[in-house]
């Protein structure tokens, strides 16, 4: 393993997030990347107060600020609609659902520069408000049944998970005018703590949610065996009606024995690069907080599994070597972050705080594009943003062994007279040709 | 812009227990680190070949005879002189036993053949020397004997506003070998380093051809001393100094050949204005650096810009960072910049500032060496919580290696035609450059 240190380019004064006080809950401020479709992504955060804060570049000062009710604990981005378009979504506690159109107002901010910022109270509120049931965790918007559209999914406190789907009038073009529909319900054994969605052996959709003791569920989409169209509209009035128990395929995974109620976290889809490949199993990590990280497959084998003595509390998936493949990047309550790659290279970086939130991701920081970055939400209100978390290569390796992968290499060694097997002849050659006038 | 510049690539980072010093970081051997921290742990970095795989390992060494209690100022070690073998250690330490602080040099080294340069063992085998002086910087650098052999000693400058030479001396006793270093008196090796102003935090020579040497010291009163020695005698030939407004923190001696016009016709040479450089930093001042100085001594002085706008400058360094032939100043600040300056001999020539690099932590030390032993250097950074080592960006390099091994290969085969290509004036413009290399530092080693 290897240590890998980079400086905090950039960091971010959070005032307001003072009021996450609880750890736990604290935990559970999310962050996402707004704006999925255009080249920069901004940086969404929602605090416990109800504020929901959308960062762009290095700038220390919120882009965009807007209120919700109750404490937001989930933030997510997609095109819940269907609209083509990415809209935020923002669910407190308390069971508000929030949804906020911010391209509107990326283009009424850059007309009205000149105008001081006037945004008249309208624009700041959300464009549709909806209450769901309450003791929201976390959220996940995604295509769960394969249909192609997205759907969203609410994890809930109490060890329950809902699928809601955007419906609206079909004459009526204004978004304002539809409203979440429920489409199931399922009821789990232990807490869900991440949702997502992995292509499972045949390429379709699965919905997963990670149960304690590095365990894992999938849930069924049971409304695509029945008809389509018109169940949707009558899930709402029986809600008992899903027969809960069947729908939900509990997986726990074998090795170490782990502590069965362990908090545990689960991400799907993790990218393999090749094209080939990518079109059957999908990859999907685990972490749990004693420490244990596991990268498997929807055939449930399992590819590695690594034991690390920090408490892990996040687990996102990130490109750092620029291959297409995703390395899985875990951080844990006191700062260490491990980011593992698909052959189980590891790469550990340590964060001089306890974190309060953690996430990954691509980000527009700095020189106007996207890069990878790392950040961490601390406890003295400040986010830390790493930018341009990139990495030749996972290993430490030599310039020896970079060359004697290149053909052309072993050939002009070989016009050059020099035996590529004498590493001092080697070494002297290298050293000869890039500091030839430098004294040895 | 600046960042696109910057060729390194973090490798790793080893995170040290307590903090270290300006003094606390030396190069063992050829692939090896040492850096001391202030709670008496020494902490040997390098790279380990393991089941087709390279790793960074930091490990403690466990030097004998240092004390719980102990801080460590400085380390040094060098390499014995031909024909003595061996790797030799010196720490210096403050053993703080609560009423009185004692200041001790230890000297590691063994003699038992096949383990002259085995870390364990030397740390094994102890002289331990009390001190009535605090310690400062220690210092290495080799000196001619009277036999006409050089040795390498140490120098260690002190709080006393003096300079220890230390000469190791072999004692043979049949098959035992007694492992000494004596003080020795100043003016008999280095005549240049008496009477100093002030206590010296930074002290480095240079070999130059026909056995002669450059010796620089910088004070802690701002004061900057500079001399050209006649090795054999040894005599002082030239002395200067120069007084600054704060303490220096270091001044380094390096040479600096550049082309003065590139395209010249390949008739005359086109390597030209090769001289001795003297760099010196100071704590609050910018940082500075004499021209020519075995011939002009302290008058041409340039300044490197903006060089004090992060802190103190703690360390520097003079290294081709570029492989373009020509040496890059780096600078490392207490400010947390690491500094990078180029020199552009166009006009009057002038250092520009061309990359800076933000740091975690202080920086305090900085060295350029082969750790991975692939030919390619790489730069260890100590700052005050570890050690980052940075390496070049191996795809670039790698490129960079074969489209050299490419012009190389042609100029070969051109030449066996005896028929010049066109594309070979690089080449032809090396050529002599690589000779009169040579021949200046051929005697110096």
């Amino acid at each position: 393993m290897g240590d890998w240190p980079r400086p905090p380019v950039a960091w971010i004064h959070l005032g307001l997030l003072r009021r996450c006080r609880c750890v736990a809950r604290a935990g559970r401020v999310p962050l996402e990347a707004l704006n999925k479709q255009s080249v920069l992504n901004e940086l969404v955060v929602g605090d416990t107060s109800g504020k929901l804060l959308v960062y762009k570049n290095d700038d220390s000062k919120p882009w965009i600020t807007r209120t919700c009710v109750g404490m937001l604990t989930c933030v997510a981005v997609g095109d819940v609609c269907n609209k083509g378009k990415n809209l935020v979504v923002a669910v407190g506690a308390e069971g508000w659902f929030h949804l906020f159109d911010l391209t509107a107002a990326t283009a009424s901010k850059a007309d009205s520069s000149s105008q001081h910022e006037f945004l008249s109270f309208e624009d700041q509120r959300p464009f549709f408000t909806q209450h769901i049931p309450a003791n929201t965790k976390v959220i996940l918007i995604s295509d769960i049944d394969g249909d192609g559209r997205c759907e969203l999914v609410v994890g809930y406190t109490d060890r329950v998970v809902r699928a809601f789907r955007w419906e609206e009038p079909s004459d009526s073009s204004d978004l304002g005018s539809g409203q979440l529909v429920l489409l199931k319900k399922w009821l789990l054994e232990g807490q869900v703590d991440s949702l997502s969605v992995n292509p499972g052996p045949e390429g379709l959709p699965e919905l997963m949610v990670s149960q304690p003791g590095c365990g894992y569920a999938i849930l069924l989409c049971s409304w695509t065996q029945q008809d389509s169209s018109g169940s949707a509209e009558d899930a709402p009035a029986t809600p008992g009606s899903e027969g809960p128990s069947r729908d939900v395929v509990l997986h726990l995974t074998t090795g170490r024995i782990h502590n069965k109620n362990v908090s545990t976290h689960l991400i799907g889809s993790i990218s393999k690069g090749s094209k080939e490949e990518s079109s059957t199993c999908g990859l999907f990590a685990l972490c749990t907080l004693d420490g244990t990280l596991k990268l498997m497959d929807s055939s449930e084998q399992l590819l590695w599994s690594v034991q690390v003595d920090h408490q892990l509390f996040a687990l996102q998936k990130l490109d750092v070597t620029g291959d297409g493949r995703e390395e899985v990047v875990a951080c844990a309550w006191d700062g260490q972050t491990y980011i593992i790659d698909h052959n189980r290279t590891v790469v550990r970086f340590q964060f001089d705080e306890n974190v309060n939130a953690f996430c990954a991701g691509q980000y527009t920081c700095k020189e106007g594009k996207n890069s990878p970055c790392l950040v961490y939400v601390s406890f003295n209100n400040k986010i830390h943003i790493y930018w341009k978390v990139e990495l030749e290569r996972m290993e430490s390796t030599n310039l020896l062994r970079v060359l004697e992968e290149k053909p052309e290499f072993k050939n002009q060694l070989k016009m050059l007279g020099v035996d590529a097997e004498d590493q001092a002849a080697m070494r002297a050659l290298v050293a000869n040709i890039l500091y030839k006038d430098s004294q040895t | 812009m600046l960042r696109e510049l910057y060729p390194f690539v973090e490798d790793s980072f080893s995170r040290f227990p307590s903090q270290s010093n300006i003094y606390g970081l030396c190069q063992a051997g050829e692939q090896e680190l040492l850096a001391a921290t202030l709670k008496g742990k020494v902490v040997c970095f390098r790279y380990q070949e393991l089941q087709q795989k390279i790793r960074p390992v930091a490990r403690e060494v466990q030097f004998t005879y240092i004390p719980v209690d102990a801080e460590i100022v400085s380390i040094d070690a060098f390499n014995k002189s031909p024909p003595n073998r061996g790797l030799v250690v010196g720490i210096t330490f403050i053993k703080d036993s609560g009423d009185k602080a004692t200041p001790f040099l230890n000297i590691y080294c063994d003699y038992e053949p096949g383990s002259e340069f085995n870390l364990e063992s030397i740390a094994q085998s102890c002289l331990n020397l009390e001190l009535q002086f605090t310690p400062f910087q220690l210092y290495h650098t080799e000196v001619q004997c009277d036999d006409g052999g050089s040795e390498t000693v140490f120098l260690l400058s002190g709080h006393d506003q003096r300079i220890h030479p230390l000469q190791g001396g072999q004692l043979w006793m049949s098959n035992a070998s007694l492992h000494q270093f004596e003080e020795q008196p100043v003016e008999r090796l280095f005549p240049e380093l008496q009477q100093l102003p002030s206590n010296v935090l930074w002290l480095d020579m240079l070999s130059l051809a026909g056995s002669r040497r450059l010796s620089a010291f910088g004070c802690q009163n701002g004061c900057v001393g500079l001399a050209l020695v006649n090795q054999t005698g040894p005599e002082v030939l030239q002395s200067w100094r120069v007084q600054f407004d704060s303490p220096i923190s270091t001044v380094l001696l390096f040479p600096l050949s550049c082309q003065t016009e590139p395209h010249q016709p390949s008739g005359e040479t086109s390597v030209e204005m090769k001289g001795y450089n003297l760099l010196v930093t100071s704590t609050i001042e910018m940082a500075v650096v004499y021209r020519d100085v075995q011939e002009c001594g302290l008058s041409r002085s340039m300044y490197l810009s903006e060089s004090d706008q992060w802190d103190a400058v703690l360390c520097a360094l003079v290294i081709d960072l570029d492989f373009d032939g020509q040496k890059e100043v780096l600078l490392g600040t207490y400010g947390q910049e690491l500094l990078c300056y180029k020199f552009h001999p166009a006009g009057s020539g002038q250092f520009q500032l061309q990359w800076r690099r933000s740091f975690k932590s202080p920086l305090l030390s900085i060295i350029y060496l082969d750790l991975t032993g692939d030919g390619l250097k790489e730069l260890a950074v100590l700052t005050l919580k570890g050690l980052h080592i940075l390496q070049h960006s191996l795809t670039s390099t790698a490129d960079l290696v074969l489209e050299r091994l490419t012009q190389r290969v042609s100029a070969l085969t051109a030449g066996s035609e005896l028929e010049p290509a066109k594309d070979q004036d690089t080449e032809e413009k090396d050529a002599p450059s690589k000779k009169e290399e040579c021949a200046a530092h051929t005697p110096s080693n």
